[in-house]
Order: structure tokens, then sequence, then C-alpha cells
């Protein structure tokens, strides 16, 4: 019926401003709370896989354990093993206290003021309805003179309901609204020294590794040489009898 | 077609050499290459994964980084007609002013990280993808030199069956000169492959190590390079704006939680809601005035204070009984009946019909909620207040009642025993 502008409506322009600044808050932080949780996998699963990587690169050189590129390959295997656990031990329990559970506290708020917020609109309805339906019988008195008493009633009581409602929100959401900033500062901080915390440990564990191989090993990485070293391997298997029938 | 026939000739001696009836070659050095051989197999399958898996979780961490600090950023901005949020809370300012830098960073982060996520593919992931369809071929000749072993076993049993016969026939005296040429044929093709195999198989392992040596470097300073990186552009937002010699996370981040997890905790909104009937009953009973004030809804949000404005819960400091009684409106400021505190449930009895006060009050409505039948209903249960502003009773008390909502599991408005107060409907039943 108001759709049909037969209602006149509440107009309040204040509740949606409010409502406007809460609902991207809403959506920002249930945002922040997936990728914060993808992040703290992300990094899990880098230092896991590296482990498993170690793993299999020792496989490869079972043939000979003393040889240079065991070692290293060894070398590798406990740096990358030492990172995996520092992670599972020194940075998801912080990120985990300091990042995940309180957005994600806060985000568990969520429901509670939607549902108030529905509710305050639902009651604006009967608001509306009820306050239509005194002008109405003003306009036109009916026969039943009991009817127009009752409905006054009917609307102020419609009308104190909602004004509570609103009048709740509209203090409150401004409230909660700022509070993001003050809630939500130590966890970013708090973020950015775990991120940190990862590529310092990921940086230094592995940087050891690199004593293990030849000096040339570096020079010959950035200038492509391990490349065209792999091809050539590729290309000598390829000339293998039991390769090609 | 040819390779089928095969396959049906070869299955009977194999079922047989499976139970043990008919003899089974075997080469130990040929077994001991092909164990190696099938960790190679699977050590390729694994870094084949294993890097896809470690290329992928370095782009969600990229991704996902470039995203929450977004989120972050649009967070720590002004919303809507928001401003100057650094003067308003001092202690984050720092952020405020710095989180579009940081955004601008991890952006940046991705940006320079995405060629490095390419050289992973390029030169770590296809290369092993290709060792893997290498080791897909040379499975295969083996498989045919298992093929040929099985034969070999086979023509060999038939020939020796057939000369260890006693009495051979005729037509077995002719088979026995085609079953040693087959079982020669099969001698030689036997002897070829595996001799193949075996002294191929080797080198194929040498080279596997060649292989993995320099995939094994490059793969090493991809990853290093990421941590590399990651740590310069962190390190560079960080310095100057966070004290970096503490490193226990967990302990800055609680010495500078402030208060506003409370605060949050605080707020009515943020608290299921009972139901409207309960809610506007309580502020009927808690503030006896008109609205406009601090509505208090559920039972926990008893705790006072809240940012800036006062009690938006029950009130329990300013308890009813201490309040007039909000009896008819015109004599507001009379504390008379107060004398004995209790006895005010007797106002309150009348609290409901005020309600409607404020607007010009049609007579009618006054008579109407004014002449309430009396309601009672008895206790089922004992009932110890547990905030002030409770009813407390016992089981068979009967409660007059003064103000109910059509459910039973909303709390309603009673007298008993003199004392007013809310009860759980539900620790009753209607007379």
């Amino acid at each position: 019926m108001q759709k049909t502008g037969q209602i006149e409506r509440t107009v309040d322009r204040e509740f949606a401003e409010e409502e406007g600044r809460y609902r991207t808050m809403e959506r920002e932080t249930t945002e922040l709370q997936k990728e914060a949780k993808a992040y703290l996998d992300a990094m899990r699963s880098m230092s896991a896989s590296q482990s498993r990587i170690a793993e299999t690169l020792e496989m490869f050189y079972t043939a000979d354990r003393t040889s240079d590129g065991a070692m290293a390959g060894h070398a590798y295997k406990s740096a990358v093993d030492e990172l995996d656990n520092s992670v599972g031990r020194d940075l998801d329990a912080p990120f985990r206290a300091t990042v995940l559970e309180p957005v994600g506290k806060l985000c568990s708020y969520y429901p509670a003021i939607n549902d108030a917020i529905a509710k305050r609109n639902k009651k604006m309805l009967d608001y509306d309805a009820s306050r239509s339906k005194v002008r109405k019988l003003v306009d036109k008195p009916a026969e039943d003179t009991a009817k127009l008493p009752r409905a006054q009633q009917e609307h102020d009581e419609a009308k104190e309901i909602f004004e509570v409602l609103n009048g709740q929100l509209i203090e409150e959401l401004p409230q909660l609204v700022e509070l993001r900033i003050p809630y939500l500062d130590p966890s970013f901080e708090a973020m950015v020294r775990c991120q940190l915390k990862f590529a310092e440990e990921g940086y230094s564990k592995l940087a050891g590794v690199q004593r293990y191989f030849a000096e040339n090993i570096r020079d010959e990485y950035a200038n492509g040489q391990l490349d065209a070293q792999v091809e050539s391997t590729l290309g000598e298997m390829k000339q293998l009898a039991i390769y090609g029938i | 077609m040819k390779g089928f026939m095969k396959a049906v000739n070869r299955t009977p001696h194999q079922l047989t050499s499976r139970i043990g009836m008919t003899k089974k070659s075997s080469d130990p050095e040929f077994d001991d290459f092909n164990r190696k051989f099938t960790a190679i197999e699977a050590g390729t399958e694994k870094i084949l994964k294993d890097s896809g898996t470690f290329r992928d979780a370095v782009q969600t961490l990229l991704y996902s980084g470039s995203s929450f600090s977004n989120s972050f950023n649009t967070l720590f901005a002004p919303l809507g007609a928001e401003y100057n949020l650094g003067a308003k809370f001092p202690n984050s300012e720092v952020t405020i002013q710095n989180i579009g830098s940081y955004q601008a960073l991890m952006e940046e982060l991705r940006e320079t990280l995405n060629p490095e996520l390419e050289l992973i593919d390029s030169r770590v992931i296809v290369p092993c993808k290709e060792l893997q369809d290498i080791c897909k071929r040379i499975r295969k000749t083996i498989v045919k030199r298992d093929h040929k072993l099985v034969d070999f076993d086979r023509h060999n049993n038939s020939l020796n069956k057939l000369r260890e016969k006693k009495e051979k026939s005729l037509s077995d005296e002719k088979n026995l000169f085609k079953v040693e040429q087959d079982f020669e044929i099969a001698s030689n093709e036997y002897e070829h492959w595996n001799t193949l195999v075996k002294q191929e198989l080797p080198h194929f392992f040498q080279l596997s190590t060649s292989f993995i040596e320099p995939i094994f470097h490059s793969f090493y300073y991809m990853q290093l390079n990421c941590f590399y990186l990651m740590q310069e552009k962190l390190q560079s937002f960080a310095d100057g704006k966070y004290d970096l010699s503490r490193t226990d996370v967990e302990n800055v981040y609680f010495e500078q939680r402030g208060d506003a997890a409370e605060h949050l905790e605080e707020l009515t909104i943020t608290k299921r809601m009972v139901s409207t009937a309960k809610l506007m009953a309580d502020r009927r009973v808690a503030s006896g005035s008109s609205y406009g004030g601090k509505p208090g809804i559920g039972r926990t949000s008893s705790i006072s204070s809240s940012i800036k404005s006062p009690s938006l819960a029950r009130q329990p400091s300013t308890s009813k009984y201490g309040l007039p009684p909000p009896v008819p409106a015109p004599m507001v400021a009379a504390p008379p009946p107060y004398t004995t505190g209790e006895k005010s449930g007797a106002g309150l009895t009348s609290a409901g019909s005020i309600k409607k006060a404020p607007p010009p009050p049609p007579p009618m409505k006054r008579a109407a909620s004014n002449v309430p039948p009396a309601e009672y209903c008895v206790a089922l249960f004992d009932f110890a207040a547990q905030a002030e502003g409770d009813l407390s009773f016992s089981v068979g008390d009967r409660i007059q009642i003064i103000e109910r909502s059509e459910s039973q599991d909303d709390w309603w408005t009673g007298k008993v025993h003199g004392q007013t107060g809310s009860f759980p409907g539900s620790y009753t039943q209607l007379e």
C-alpha cells in the first residue's frame, strides 16, 4: 500500500544515514573476517607445502646423501620445517587471538542488530498504517463512533513502540560505528606485525640455506642458466631409448 | 589387435603363476631399479602438486592481503558524514593517517610478486610436468618389459612341460620344435628389453638428480624472493610506526586494547532482542515516563554507561522503587506514598494505564485500560529475583498480573506480597 502512495510513509533521513554507515561497516568487517582467515590459511599452506617439497627433494638425493646437493637439500628441509613449526607455534595462535577472534566477535553482533533494524522497519509499517487509518476516520468519520478512539489508541501504541525502537537505533548505531576505530585499531597493528613476522621468519630461515650452494648458483639463477640446465637435462632424458618407442 | 591377442595369450600364465602352479622368473637387479623409478615417479607427482599448492597459497596471500587492506582502508576512513576521526581517536591517529599508504603497499606487493609467481609456474611447474610425462613413457617401456617377461616364462613353461613328458606323441614331437622356436624368440625379446631398461634406468636416475638440482635452486630463490619482498614492504610500513623491538604480538595487542570491546558489549542493539512486549513493559516499569529515554531490553544489559550516554540498560541504579510513582501524570512529583517503599506496586498497577498519557487522551482509552478485570496467575516454580525490578515468588503464589503479553515466554509484570516487578511468564500458569 505504501508503494502505491496510499499510505504516507514515515521519512527518517537520520535513520537512513545511520543505517547506511552501519551497512558499510557490516560489509567491510565481514569481508575483513573472511580475508584475514584466508590470509592465515595461506601462510600455513605456504610453509606446509614448502616442508613437503623439501621432503620430496630429499628423496631425489637418496643416491648420494653426502653430496653437496644432498647437504643443501637437507639444510633446506630443516629451514622450512623450522618455519612451518614457527608458523604453527608462534603465529597461528597470536593471529587468531588478535585478529580473527576480535573481528569475529564484532561480526557476531550483526545478526542481532539486523534483527533490531528489521523489527524497527516492521514497526514503522504498523505505525504508518495506523496513522493513515486515524486520518481517514478523521476525514470521514465512521458511523460507529467508537472506531476513531480505538484507531487513535492503536496509533498511539504503534507510535510509541516505533519511537522506542527507532530511538534506540538512532542513538546506538552511531556509537557502534564509531567504536569500530578504537576496537579495530589494535587488531590492525597486530595484523601488520603478524604479516611482518611471517615474512621475516621466512626470509631469515631460508636465507641461511644459501651457504650450502655453490658460489655461482645465485648468478646462474639470475641469468637463466639454471633453466637452461633443466631444459638440457629434459632433452637428454628424451634421448633415452626407454623414453621413445 | 596384436596387443590384445598378446594379452589374451598371457592371461592363463599370469593366473597359474600367481597361484604358484608355474614358475615365474625374477630379476632382483631390475626390481631394485624399478623401486627407485617408482619413487621418482611419485616424487615428481608430489613436487608438482606441492609447488602448485605453494604458488596458490602465495596467490591467496597476496589477494586476501590486498583485499583486507581495502576493508581496513574503508573502515578507518570517515563513513558518511564523519569527520576528523584522528582528533576524536588520538590513539588511532597513526593508523587513520597511514591506512591509505598501507593499502597502496599491499597492492604494490601483489603487483611485484605476480611475476615471481609466473616464474614458479614456468620454471618449476612446467618442467616438472614435463618430467612427469617422461616418467609416463618410461613406465610404458617398463610395462612392456614386464609383458615380455610373462611371455618368456610362459614359453619356458610349455617347453619344459613338453620336454619332461615321458612318452611324447607324434604331434608333441612336432610341437616341440615350434615351442622351442617360440621360446627362443620370447627369450630374446625379454633379454633385449630387460637389458635396455637395466642399462638406461641408472642413467635416468642420474639425469633426474641433475634435473632436480637446478629446479630446487630456482625454486629456492623464488621462495626467498617472495619472503624478501614481503618483508621489505611491510618493514617499510611498520618502521617508525610500531615498536619493532617487541615481537610479542599478543601482549602488544592486549596492552593496546582499550575498553572498546566493553562498550560494544554494553550496547543494547548488540544483544538479541527479547520481544517488543517485554521491551515496552520494561520501559514502562523502569522509567515510568514517556519515551525518549533509554529503553532497555535484555536482562544482561544491566551494566550502565556507554560511551557517552548513560545507561541504556535496565537502569538498576535508579531503582524503580525510588522513583515517584508514575501514577496520574499531574502529580508526578509527589513522593509521599513512598514511605514504605515496597508498597509502590499500587502506583505501578496503574502505570500501564497512563502510558498513553502524552497525546490528548481520549477519555475512552483511559476507561478501557483502567478497567482490566484483575487477572491472576499461579506460580508453578519458585522464582528468585535476578536483577533489581524482578518479582520473587514461591510455588503456589497467586500473582496479580499488571501487564502481560500474549506469549508465556515473555516477561510479565505482576504483583504479589505487596511487591511489584517483572517475572518470566513461563514460571506461572494463568488462572
